[in-house]
């Protein structure tokens, strides 16, 4: 998935990700421009286009990541439900609810003693499965989804480090042509003095 | 982030790394005052909820499970009422606790950071 870099330029840094490119790491200005073979301008707008890049892989992951996180506390309410369902189980009493029929319009239901459940799998799709299976499916399905959104949260990081390098060596990069031009205009002003 | 006047320091591997470094703390930094404020209106609704119930004179309530609201008797649901508050204020204690474990990580950042770059660096909230 991610390994060390043999590259010259930078040490133990993560070539990429996941399919995210690794930001490389620049040791001096000057190397990196003779190495890329472009001049400051075409180097700079290498980097921008590639600052671009990231951002939109960005907002992609942040999209999965509000998707993750909405599900998470609709799987942990099932799960609830199941539960209160269980433990009346034993008691023989029905359990009434009120649910919504509609927005804003409730109706009372009486759940009596049931041995199983109904989950909707999606893609219009529902299955019956005893209290037990539900509770284990229904756990499984969380356990991937908080482990999904791990994985996510570690890309994310990735990817935010790559940006901030990305934004580091355009800075540097800028700075190194200022300096440059300023030492040429200096040296031009002492040749004709 | 970075401003520059065309100075030559130079930013080493472990400049890079703290600053990235900073970058993700910051981060978190914001979320985490998202979670805590949530956690806190979280708080404040089970108080306001175990506070109707203590004024209420009805032997059920209507307890929100999922998507739907159960007959549960008074007692029940003030114990579980409790459960929720006791949980949601560890949870909150949890992540006070890291936000300054993040703002002081985040200081000593910044101590070194201007120490190296001075003017060269910017580390403020835009």
């Amino acid at each position: 998935m991610a390994s060390p870099s043999p590259s010259s330029s930078s040490s133990s840094m993560v070539t990429e990700r996941r399919g995210i490119p690794g930001a490389q790491f620049v040791e001096d200005v000057q190397t990196y421009l003779t190495q890329l073979g472009l001049d400051v301008n075409s180097a700079l707008a290498f980097l921008q286009e590639r600052l671009q890049q990231y951002k939109l892989v960005e907002m992609k992951l942040l999209a999965q990541q509000r998707d993750l996180q909405a599900k998470i506390p609709d799987i942990e309410k099932c799960l609830d439900v199941v539960a209160t369902l269980q433990a009346k189980k034993g008691t023989g009493e029905a359990l009434t609810t009120d649910f919504e029929v509609s927005e804003g319009i409730y109706s009372r239901a009486c759940i009596e003693d049931s041995d199983s459940v109904c989950l909707w799998l999606g893609a219009n799709v529902m299955l019956e499965y005893s209290c037990e299976e539900a509770t284990a499916l229904l756990q499984k399905n969380l356990d991937n989804a908080k482990a999904s959104l791990e994985v996510l949260v570690a890309d994310l990081q990735f990817l935010r480090d790559q940006v901030t390098i990305t934004q580091v060596t355009i800075a540097r990069v800028y700075n190194w042509d200022v300096h440059q031009r300023r030492i040429q205009q200096a040296a031009a002003t002492t040749k004709d003095s | 982030m970075h401003q520059g006047g065309g100075s030559e320091t130079e930013v080493t591997w472990e400049d890079q790394q703290n600053i990235n470094k900073f970058g993700r703390l910051n981060n978190r930094f914001h979320e985490l005052e998202e979670e805590i404020k949530i956690a806190k209106e979280s708080n404040e609704s089970l108080e306001d909820a175990s506070n109707e119930l203590i004024l209420t004179d009805e032997e059920v309530v209507r307890f929100q499970v999922g998507e739907v609201f159960a007959h549960v008797p008074k007692e029940e649901v003030e114990s579980r009422i409790e459960e929720m508050k006791e949980v949601t204020s560890k949870n909150l204690e949890k992540l006070e606790e890291e936000k300054e474990s993040i703002v002081a990580q985040m200081a000593e950042l910044k101590k070194i950071l201007y120490g190296k770059f001075k003017d060269s660096i910017n580390l403020e909230e835009e």
